[in-house]
């Protein structure tokens, strides 16, 4: 019977304001595993991030799986919570559903960007945390590790992982139609706006050859040059920038446009290099976009960006029904293999004492007819033997093996029924 | 077995090439990757038949077929090996045509045996005796850069169509998959700086033979494509290198410049040499 127990809330139930209250800092989490384990006796691993706090419980020991209310209320008593206030959030999965939760979350068909590729190393953080403190045990183990293989899968089989969803790093597939190498690049930051920060680190791993930041206050633009490993330019400056920049970052906060058409193009001549990739995800808009030309001057704004991404998006959903299949498959492989490894020794008895049986009623029969069988008569009948116990625990070694698809909640009658397949 | 390789005609490889084209085609409204493969299948086949038949049939470099014959046929090779070094590029798309275009308009000639009289056959041992080393070493030289010129054509459309794409704010990954605008400009650019070297070489070379022979079927037309077409080279290298000019107009100046070539390559033709007079 396998006791296993997903319980949490995402941000498909509930508010960031309820997620807030429930989620486990990296400083608390230990505290909460061996508060788990001491408690309920059962492995534990605690996945909390900014869109899901999940608790997986597993027992191997016990006739049944952690209670479900029980949890509800250490929830609330660990983050000091009326538990009438937790348990309304909270959705569970037992079993063979909690093996399917756990593998689309970690294959990121559950999360906000389907196909996002953070979740599956949030997933192995949890579980690496959780084998840190002797958390999780052998059930877990195994099923982390499978869905680790099944979002794998999903990602290597199917596009649900191709493309880029973040505004940033689809800035950086603009850029690319236009550079082949950037060893030899510079780009220039106009801003120090948060998402600049975010798509100017996507830049830098590109490794242009030098980063220029020109900012109206010369504090900001020098802060943010220390931070990326820049150098700040004078903002009086802006136009000799312009003309040396491949690519140009803009995120101020300026009411109006700060290059207008006149203005780039009294620029344009003094350029000497080639194109110029402009990423203007300032709002409202810093750069005209008269501007752009696709070939010397590449504007690309946040109204582009972000059609890229919901494209990137629809793209992804046609992926959806075929990361679902491979799910589904890797589910069942797991239920087969945990049941195989849960019921070996039973299916070992079972087999040896059917074994012992047959060998005695052989020799017995045998015994008998001694003298009156052929060396071909006696290995006819101890094949026939044979085949008859492989036929009669047929049946029974099957319904072992299929025995945690079920849900494992058998009465011992309907067990028996299902073991002899009486109802067939 | 060289009776057989005979039979090898110019229908087999146009034949291959056309159908590879069709399934380039196709793989961009069907992007699976058994229609790329099968393209890619044809489209060695169709160089294979194309080797084997400049292999067996030695031609005339100086005459229209001979020499779009062997054009295509590096042009080909171009083909597949930009086809193996760049999976996801529609680059079939671009060179296909191409190869295909060189092969047809060649076609046209077909039967055209060209100035037999001074004709040079593009065998080795031919090339290294004395009285056909010039005149082949001129041929060599135009045909290498006519290649170069191809390749910057190539270049040069790739990089319009990629513009247009940039231009329009075609999302990346979406249609047709290409090279991007650095990278065409390079290739662009090596391939006017080999072929400009060559041109004018090919240029010299030829002058020097015509003032030494009195040669009726060099038609002044196509020495005088063959003028134009470095002036044209001459202007290219100068707007890149001296004024900046770069992208757009220089890869227009390239498909005018290939343009020229072709007039030059098929200008020997009686038929086009009475056009144009």
């Amino acid at each position: 019977m396998m006791l296993l127990l997903a319980v949490g809330c995402s941000s498909h139930n509930t508010s960031v304001a309820v997620r807030e209250r429930l989620a486990f800092g990296p400083d608390r989490l230990p505290l909460a595993l061996d508060e788990l384990g001491s408690r309920y006796g059962c492995e534990a691993v605690i996945l909390s991030t900014c869109n899901r706090v999940e608790l997986y419980l597993a027992r191997t020991d016990a006739q049944v799986a952690p209670d479900v209310d029980l949890i509800a209320e250490f929830l609330a008593e660990f983050h000091r919570l009326p538990a009438e206030e937790v348990a309304p959030h909270l959705y569970h999965h037992r079993n063979a559903d909690a093996v399917r939760h756990l593998f689309r979350v970690t294959a990121s068909l559950d999360s906000m960007l389907i196909g996002e590729g953070q979740i599956a190393g949030q997933v192995k953080r949890a579980y690496e945390l959780a084998m840190a403190h002797a958390a999780a045990g052998r059930t877990l183990h195994q099923l982390f590790q499978h869905a680790q293989k099944a979002a794998k899968r999903v990602r290597t089989e199917t596009g649900i992982a191709r493309g880029h969803v973040s505004v940033s790093s689809t800035a950086v597939d603009y850029v690319r139609q236009v550079f082949e190498r950037f060893d030899d690049k510079t780009v220039l930051v106009i801003g120090a706006g948060k998402m600049g920060e975010l798509t100017l680190k996507h830049l830098k791993q590109l490794k242009p050859k030098r980063i220029l930041v020109a900012n109206r206050s010369p504090e900001k633009a020098e802060a943010v040059a220390q931070g990326c490993g820049g150098r700040a330019v004078p903002w009086e400056r802006l136009d000799e920038a312009l003309a040396g920049a491949d690519i140009v970052l803009s995120t101020t906060g300026a009411p109006e446009p700060i290059v207008t058409r006149a203005r780039w193009e009294q620029i344009l001549p003094r350029r000497t290099g080639g194109p110029v990739v402009i990423l203007d995800i300032a709002v409202p808009r810093d750069f005209d976009a008269a501007i752009h030309d696709g070939d010397r001057t590449c504007l690309f704004n946040i109204d582009d960006l972000k059609r890229l991404r919901e494209q990137t998006l629809r793209d992804r959903a046609k992926h959806v029904a075929p990361a679902e299949a491979i799910i589904e498959q890797e589910q069942r492989r797991f239920l087969g293999e945990w049941a195989r490894q849960r019921n070996g020794p039973v299916i070992a008895r079972l087999t040896q004492d059917f074994e012992a049986k047959r060998q005695a009623v052989v020799a017995q029969l045998l015994g008998r007819l001694n003298g009156k069988l052929t060396d071909a008569d006696r290995k006819y009948l101890e094949g026939a033997f044979r085949l008859l116990q492989n036929q009669f625990l047929h049946g029974p070694i099957s319904a072992l093996a299929e025995e945690p698809h079920e849900g494992g909640r058998h009465t011992l009658p309907e067990a028996l029924r299902k073991l002899f397949r009486l109802e067939e | 077995m060289l009776t057989l390789l005979g039979k090898i005609t110019a229908d087999c490889f146009t034949a291959s090439y056309a159908l590879a084209l069709v399934l380039e085609l196709l793989y961009l409204f069907r992007p699976r990757p058994v229609v790329r493969a099968c393209a890619l299948v044809l489209g060695g086949a169709g160089l294979l038949a194309h080797t084997l038949f400049v292999a067996v049939n030695p031609m005339p470099l100086e005459t229209a077929y001979g020499s779009l014959i062997f054009l295509a046929w590096v042009l080909a090779m171009f083909y597949l090996y930009g086809s193996l070094h760049h999976r996801r590029v529609a680059w079939g798309l671009f060179v296909l045509p191409l190869v295909l275009g060189l092969v047809l308009l060649a076609r046209l000639f077909h039967g055209d045996p060209g100035p037999r009289a001074e004709t040079v056959s593009w065998e080795l041992f031919t090339l290294l005796q004395g009285r056909h080393f010039w005149p082949a070493l001129h041929g060599l030289l135009l045909l290498l850069a006519a290649i170069g010129i191809s390749v910057g054509f190539v270049a040069s459309v790739m990089y319009l169509a990629q513009v247009r794409r940039l231009r329009q704010k075609t999302l990346p990954g979406h249609g047709v998959k290409l090279l991007s605008l650095e990278r065409l400009e390079t290739m662009n650019r090596r391939a006017i700086i080999l072929a400009f070297p060559m041109l004018t070489a090919g240029l010299l070379v030829g002058l020097v033979l015509l003032l030494k022979t009195d040669e009726q079927a060099t038609g002044w037309v196509r020495i005088l494509s063959v003028v134009g077409l470095w002036v044209v080279f001459a202007i290219l290298l100068y707007l890149r290198y001296r004024a900046h000019a770069r992208g757009r107009r220089v890869a227009l100046l390239t498909i005018v410049a290939f343009a020229l070539l072709l007039f030059s390559l098929i200008s020997v033709h009686p038929f086009a040499q009475g056009v144009v007079r």
